[in-house]
C-alpha cells in the first residue's frame, strides 16, 4: 500500500475496521474492562493516525497496531495497579460441572487469567488470542523466547491446577 | 489438541468494540477544519487593528502638537507686552 494511500482517510478508515477487533480485545482481555479498553483502543488508533507516515505496509500496520495496543494496555495495567484489583479468591466457584466450550467456563478462564501477573497475562492474551507462536510473543514483548515458553508453561499448569481443584478437566466434561 | 488450549482460545477469542466505536475513533481523528471565510474574517481584523493603530497615533501627533503651540502662544504674551512698552519708552 503506498504511503500516500495509507495518508488518505479512506486508508485510516479501513485500517480502524480491519483491526478494531484485534486491539480492543488485547486490551480488554489484558484489563478485563471494557470502558478501560475501549479508551485504550481509542488511543492506539490515533496514535497510528498521528504516525501513519511510518507504516509500510498492511501487514507492517497490523504488526504495528498489535505492539501499540501491547504497551498501551500494559500502561493502563500498571496505572490501574493503584487500585483494588480482582483476587484470585474472589473468582467464584463454578456451581456446577461445565461441558466444552461452555460460556460459564470461558467466563471463569478470562477471569484466572486477570488473575496472573502482567508479564505472563500478556503472553497468555497473544498466544490463544492473537494465536502467535512464542517467538512472535517474544519480539512483541521483547523479552526471550524462553522467558516467554516459561511464561507459558507455568500459566498453563497453574490454570489446570486452579481448575482441577473447582472439579473442572478433561475428566469433568460428562458432568 | 490440549483441552485446556482448546477453551483458553475459545474464551480469548476475539470481541467487537462497543458498536459506533470506529465512528467515534474516526470523528476525534478528523483534523480541524479552518474555514475560508475564518480566515479572510481574521486578515480583516488584522487590517482595522492596524489602521486603528495608526489613526490614534496620528490623533496623538496632532493633539501634542496643538498643545505645543498653545504653550508657545501663552509664553509669547509678555513678551509682546515687554516688546511694546519697550518701543513706547524708546519712542
Amino acid at each position: 500500500m503506498p504511503i500516500e494511500a495509507v495518508e488518505a482517510g479512506c486508508d485510516f478508515r479501513a485500517l480502524v475496521r480491519q483491526h478494531q477487533a484485534m486491539v480492543f480485545s488485547i486490551a480488554l482481555h489484558f484489563l478485563r474492562d471494557r470502558a478501560s479498553a475501549e479508551e485504550v483502543a481509542q488511543e492506539v488508533f490515533f496514535s497510528l493516525h498521528r504516525n501513519l507516515r511510518q507504516i509500510e505496509s498492511p501487514a507492517h500496520a497490523a504488526a504495528w497496531l498489535r505492539k501499540v495496543a501491547v504497551q498501551r494496555s500494559i500502561d493502563e495495567g500498571r496505572r490501574r495497579s493503584r487500585r483494588p484489583q480482582v483476587a484470585l479468591e474472589d473468582v467464584a466457584e463454578p456451581a456446577a460441572r461445565f461441558t466444552p466450550g461452555d460460556p460459564l467456563l470461558s467466563d471463569l478462564l478470562r477471569r484466572l487469567v486477570a488473575t496472573l501477573p502482567e508479564a505472563p497475562r500478556m503472553v497468555m492474551v497473544l498466544r490463544y488470542q492473537e494465536d502467535l507462536e512464542p517467538s512472535e510473543i517474544a519480539t512483541v514483548l521483547e523479552m526471550p523466547v524462553a522467558t516467554v515458553k516459561s511464561h507459558l508453561q507455568r500459566s498453563l499448569a497453574m490454570l489446570r491446577g486452579k481448575l482441577e481443584r473447582r472439579g473442572v478437566g478433561e475428566s469433568g466434561w460428562t458432568g | 489438541m490440549d483441552w485446556l488450549e482448546d477453551e483458553l482460545r475459545r474464551a480469548l477469542s476475539r470481541q467487537d468494540p462497543p458498536d459506533g466505536f470506529a465512528e467515534r475513533v474516526l470523528a476525534r481523528s478528523r483534523p480541524v477544519a479552518f474555514p475560508a471565510r475564518r480566515w479572510v474574517a481574521a486578515a480583516a481584523m488584522v487590517v482595522v487593528a492596524a489602521g486603528a493603530a495608526g489613526a490614534w497615533r496620528e490623533h496623538r501627533g496632532n493633539q501634542a502638537k496643538q498643545e505645543l503651540l498653545l504653550a508657545v502662544r501663552l509664553a509669547s504674551v509678555p513678551v509682546h507686552r515687554v516688546q511694546s512698552q519697550i518701543r513706547g519708552i524708546s519712542q
